[in-house]
């Protein structure tokens, strides 16, 4: 396996990748890995190189890449939005596709809010084909946001324990932040800045919705629950029914997108899940026969 | 935040074997009398540190016209390398006692051998600075630390960190008792035996019992209580750098626990010692910063003292 780091180009911005190529010939169905926002990006960081080593050891090639604002990418997180991080994935489908001519399908691995981005895009190139090689093509979605309004919710109360950690209060309540932002300034989370534009666009409570779906590909959605005994979380489960291929599991690990007081270098339950579901997927009958996936004829 | 110069993505083998991946950022005009920096990675945060605090350093460092050098660790971020601890405070600690010389070592090497570098300021965060020192030790070419939140000592403790509360952070507890003191969960917590009694008594014993003033002549001035968790390897490794005529910029954040932690557990019980040094350190402490310096505001002063002390050194400016 070779690990190649590079940067490429969305227009004015610079990404950054590393692209972890297997040995001898490559798998027709490589990866794109979505990572969630902010600091939960460096937390889950080992999780993703461990999972895409993996995934590069059984013959898949796979990119990862830092999102604008984010990790060695240009850019500051103010400055992001919804079809930022869009236009960004696509740029990295792209980069792949550069480097792996003979890939015929992309598939993503997406966490958090990161797997938002990755259905998202998705399910409008299910729509409107632009990235023939996505078409049928395996989703991944461990933990993904639905509710973008409750996940800002919780990025905010963030902010406001650093507020009480360091001043003894809250000197700006949510309201008080919330409205700073949609006048235009930006709050700050964990050192990232979130602007207007992120807020808005993904802040929403119908950030992924339920309602039936178009992408056709397999389509694997995780909950991620510290324990087995966890309940099933519905709207999971329904965003799992939502995919004509669609099915929920779950898995029983910390949350490592997080500080918590183990050190997570891989998440081990998650990503065997994740590659026995994969191999069933690839091995089933119904599989799409990849050379018509590549061909974009479908 | 603009990103000026060029930046190009490295892999270089260390010394142990293993693949470490970086990111060497140039001005678009290198002054090649400047040292390059090398900014290390704290605690298990990769090569950008927490909330990015190394990227709007790097663009300050780059527009004065130092190369700046940023990699992961082996076992961390996109490096090679397997960690074998299940708990942070372990890999923690590892790092507090020198785990990642040999990868910083390396990269300098690599330095040496790609940019030629021949003299280097080592930096960054807590783990970062403490990596950096241990490194200085060992690297007579490191002319400079800049230190942001130095670590003097072991995390491992962190099972048992109130064991180890320096006075300001008992003074600190007992603020936050009397704040909660008309909290209704707070007595639940005490009446059910949740609560950190030996802290609580620790704290609050500090009103009743007069402490005796500490000596400033020796370590051993320093009750065992409080040197119980320093960090051994600290003291001569700072002494050694300074001895050699090294230069710090010693930057803290005032709501962060390793500022007291240095000023009890160090600068005080080694005064005498640290006294003729002085005028090598530069001290700084961010107002209400925390660990991290997470807001904005406390950024840009980390990132403006940074700069200024730089300026000290080498007289360079903003390009």
């Amino acid at each position: 396996m070779t690990e190649t780091p590079f940067f490429f180009a969305r227009q004015d911005a610079r990404l950054f990748g590393i692209l972890h190529s297997p040995e001898g010939a490559a798998q027709p169905l490589a990866f794109v890995m979505s990572h969630p926002f902010g600091e939960e990006k460096l937390w889950s960081h080992r999780v993703f190189v461990s999972c895409a080593r993996a995934l590069a050891a059984r013959g898949h090639a796979v990119l990862r890449f830092d999102y604008c604002g984010a990790g060695d990418s240009s850019g500051m997180s103010a400055d992001t939005s919804l079809d930022s991080h869009r236009a960004d994935l696509v740029a990295a489908v792209g980069a792949l596709e550069q480097r792996m001519p003979a890939v015929q399908q992309i598939g993503f691995i997406g966490l958090r809010l990161g797997a938002s981005v990755a259905a998202l895009l998705a399910e409008s190139n299910a729509g409107q084909p632009s990235l023939p090689r996505l078409h049928g093509a395996p989703l991944v979605l461990w933990d993904p946001i639905l509710d973008g309004d409750a996940y800002f919710q919780e990025l905010l109360r963030s902010n406001l324990s650093t507020q009480l950690a360091v001043y003894g209060k809250v000197i700006d309540n949510r309201e008080v932040l919330t409205a700073r932002i949609r006048a235009g300034g930006s709050v700050n989370v964990d050192g990232y800045e979130i602007g207007k534009d992120l807020l808005e666009s993904c802040g929403v409570s119908t950030l992924l919705t339920t309602e039936s779906k178009q992408h056709a590909g397999p389509t694997l959605v995780v909950q991620i629950a510290a324990t087995e005994a966890q309940k099933e979380r519905a709207d999971l489960k329904a965003l799992a029914a939502s995919y004509p291929q669609g099915t929920l599991s779950r898995a029983a690990e910390q949350p490592f997108w997080r500080e918590i007081k183990p050190f997570y270098a891989r998440a081990s339950k998650l990503q065997e899940l994740t590659l026995r579901w994969l191999d069933e997927v690839l091995s089933a009958p119904a599989a799409m026969p990849l050379h018509t996936a590549a061909s974009g004829t479908e | 935040m603009q990103q000026t110069g060029d930046v190009s993505a490295v892999t270089f083998s260390s010394s142990d074997g293993n693949t470490l991946f970086g990111t060497l950022h140039s001005p678009a005009r290198p002054r090649e009398d400047l040292p390059v920096i090398v900014l290390l990675s704290p605690g298990v945060k990769m090569r950008v540190g927490p909330g990015r605090l190394y990227v709007p350093l790097t663009d300050a460092l780059v527009e004065m016209g130092y190369r700046v050098f940023r990699f992961d660790f082996y076992g961390l971020g996109d490096s090679t390398g397997e960690l074998q601890e299940t708990l942070l405070a372990d890999v923690y600690n590892n790092i507090e006692v020198g785990r990642y010389v040999t990868d910083t070592r390396s990269a300098m090497q690599w330095l040496r051998d790609n940019v030629h570098a021949n003299k280097f300021i080592l930096g960054g965060l807590c783990g970062g600075a403490i990596t950096a020192l241990l490194t200085a030790e060992r690297e007579p070419e490191v002319e400079g630390l800049l230190s942001l939140g130095m670590t003097v000592t072991l995390a491992s403790n962190a099972a048992t960190p109130a064991k180890y509360l320096t006075r300001a952070q008992l003074d600190s507890r007992r603020q936050g008792y009397y704040r909660r003191l008309l909290q209704p969960k707070s007595w639940w917590r005490l009446l059910t035996f949740q609560s950190e009694y030996g802290v609580i008594w620790r704290s609050m014993k500090r009103l009743i019992v007069k402490e005796k003033p500490a000596t400033q002549a020796a370590p051993i001035a320093a009750t065992a209580e409080q040197r119980g968790n320093a960090n051994p390897l600290f003291p001569p490794a700072f002494f050694a750098f300074l001895k050699r005529g090294g230069r710090a910029l010693m930057l803290f954040s005032e709501k962060d626990r390793l500022q007291s932690e240095y000023e009890e557990k160090f600068a005080a019980p080694f005064a005498e010692q640290l006294r003729p040094y002085l005028s090598q350190l530069h001290q700084h402490v961010v107002a209400e910063a925390n660990h991290v310096l997470s807001f904005t505001p406390w950024q840009k002063e980390m990132v403006a003292v940074s700069r200024g002390w730089l300026e000290t050194l080498h007289g360079a400016k903003r390009a």
